[in-house]
């Protein structure tokens, strides 16, 4: 049996659809759901957390079905919203034990001792949580999410608005988790830390999965070297044996080779002869931000930022 | 169970440690009292502070419970009802919880009501009279709290919370029969009082300090509060965002 299955499952807003017939499973992992915003990543979360009902098709935790089950569901589970709520006028102690007596836990004190000790707080359990850094709620909130034990861990973007340092801290902790035995589902959209830190990956693109595997996998999917090239200008992308046009984002163009080296030059050429100017190139090993660009296309969002208009505004301040 | 008082007792730790909000909430009641109870030149009975006392807890309670609305408001905006609503302790508790919260909170504001009304010059009851007049409140402020929770859950933001949250009060207190007896109203604005459900609360009050058992006025109020708990608890236990 895997910790979460869903088939099918499919969510509307009126005509919109959040989330297009997903079937996934995952089973004792740290599994990273990643896509662009409005992708449908914290959809899938609400509906697994059971905060939400699917429109169609059904999902699983640990056995139990999300909609019939719910209060078994939510027994096996804890969900970390992005929005980072804990109570500031209590103290970190106070805002565990507050968690553990919902939970029912037995022998709540000692528990909510020892969740702080995992999460490095002891020291500062008895201070208000105004004076606690970003981080150190974040990590806050991952020891109420503990306190009852949990089998399956949802965190929706654990890691936002936090500094590298935190950020760091807060990954270890989920892999401590990770070899404990616990199922983790994650959303994020850093791919740096979905490559470096997840078992496995999603990435979602409006509802669908777009591409799936471990990171590993899915970057020896694209199996060749990345070039990216800083363009100004229009492009159309040159047609060039060996090279494949993978997307752009803003003014930076990714395309694979099979050999690097060989086709830098080439392709130099071919886009001065296309129209727009060559600003800089690069090779490197693929990463998965280019299997992301490749999965999920042109990404919408760095077009509402317009360049041009934007050196215009610059000039103009000289 | 559980749930219930823990919920509550999260509730009453934060308004404790808030400090300003306890005192603020009182100012206006106590203004009302003071300014109008004492002021106010009226010819239907001789001590007006006496006839309008009741009218000053119930809106005491009432206001208790309409700002308490927003206690929901901020949970959802903060994003702790979606932890809440993850947790299999009962969704219910997250609403009877705030009930109590607030209704106790109303029940500390009243009684503090109540000692100025008496310092100023209101006649002193005796205990089974407080007693009534407590329980009576109780059901008010329960219905009260029920029905605002309920609404804070499905508005979207604090902007329209408290747009209702004006909207409803000030209407409700003075289309009730908080400050005068319907035989002086004018015949349109004691058939609105009548079915004024916080009438049913001050007549209640009213004839309570009267020295009469308001059996009618209790056993309305009694109905309409079970009636809608039920109702918000139905709703809360389906809830999804």
């Amino acid at each position: 049996m895997n910790a979460i299955e869903t088939n099918d499952l499919t969510k509307y807003y009126g005509d919109l659809c959040a989330v297009d017939h997903l079937t996934l499973s995952v089973n004792n992992e740290i599994f990273a759901l990643l896509g662009p915003n409005g992708s449908g990543k914290t959809t899938t979360v609400l509906m697994l957390t059971t905060l939400l009902n699917p429109t169609e098709g059904r999902a699983t935790v640990c056995g139990y079905d999300v909609t019939r089950d719910g209060e078994e569901v939510r027994k096996k589970l804890s969900y970390v919203p992005q929005d980072m709520a804990v109570d500031i006028k209590l103290t970190g102690r106070e805002n565990v034990r507050f968690f553990a007596d919902l939970y029912g836990v037995p022998h709540a004190s000692d528990r909510v001792d020892e969740v702080l000790a995992i999460m490095e707080l002891s020291d500062r359990a008895d201070d208000l949580i105004r004076t606690y850094s970003g981080g150190m709620r974040r990590r806050l909130e991952l020891a109420q999410a503990l306190v009852h034990e949990p089998s399956v861990l949802f965190l929706d973007e654990p890691t936002i608005g936090l500094d590298v340092a935190a950020r760091k801290k807060i990954w270890e902790h989920i892999r401590a988790l990770r070899k404990k035995g616990m199922t983790i589902f994650v959303t994020t959209h850093y791919m740096d830390e979905a490559d470096q830190f997840c078992d496995r990956v999603g990435i979602i693109n409006k509802g669908r999965i777009a591409a799936l595997g471990t990171p590993m996998d899915l970057k020896a999917r694209l199996m060749k070297d990345v070039i990216t090239a800083r363009i100004e200008g229009t492009l159309t992308p040159p047609s060039i044996e060996g090279i494949v046009f993978v997307g752009q984002s803003g003014d930076e163009v990714s395309f694979t080779a099979e050999n690097g080296r060989e086709a830098l030059p080439l392709l130099a050429d071919a886009l001065g002869k296309s129209g727009c100017i060559v600003r800089s190139l690069s090779l490197r090993e693929p990463t998965l931000d280019d299997v992301f660009l490749q999965a999920v296309g042109q990404q919408e969002e760095p077009h509402g930022f317009e360049d041009g208009k934007f050196r215009i505004m610059l000039r103009r301040r000289k | 169970m559980n749930g219930i008082v823990t919920y509550m007792k999260r509730d009453f730790t934060k308004w404790f440690r808030g400090r300003v909000a306890v005192i603020s909430a009182l100012i206006m009641p106590a203004a009302w009292l003071i300014f109008v109870g004492l002021a106010l030149p009226v010819k239907f009975t001789g001590n007006y502070l006496d006839f309008i006392t009741p009218g000053i807890l119930v809106m005491t309670m009432l206001s208790a419970g309409l700002s308490g609305g927003a206690l929901l408001m901020f949970d959802k905006i903060l994003g702790f009802l979606n932890k809440f609503l993850a947790l299999p302790t009962p969704r219910s508790s997250i609403l009877v919880g705030k009930i109590l919260f607030i209704t106790g909170r109303g029940l500390i504001q009243t009684t503090i009501i109540l000692i100025i009304a008496l310092l100023i010059g209101a006649t002193l009851l005796n205990p089974v009279q407080y007693c009534l007049t407590y329980f009576i409140l109780f059901l008010f402020g329960v219905l009260i709290s029920a029905f605002a929770t309920t609404i804070a859950l499905y508005l979207d933001d604090h902007d329209s919370y408290s747009a209702f949250n004006t909207m409803i009060s000030m209407p409700l207190f003075f289309t009730s029969s908080a400050l005068m007896p319907y035989s002086v109203m004018p015949a349109w604005l004691a058939t609105i009082a009548h079915f004024n459900p916080l009438s049913y609360a001050i007549d209640a009050v009213r004839d309570v300090t009267a020295g009469g058992f308001p059996a009618i006025p209790i056993l309305v109020l009694l109905v309409l509060t079970v009636g809608l708990l039920a109702a918000c608890m139905r709703v809360f236990r389906k809830v999804t965002v």
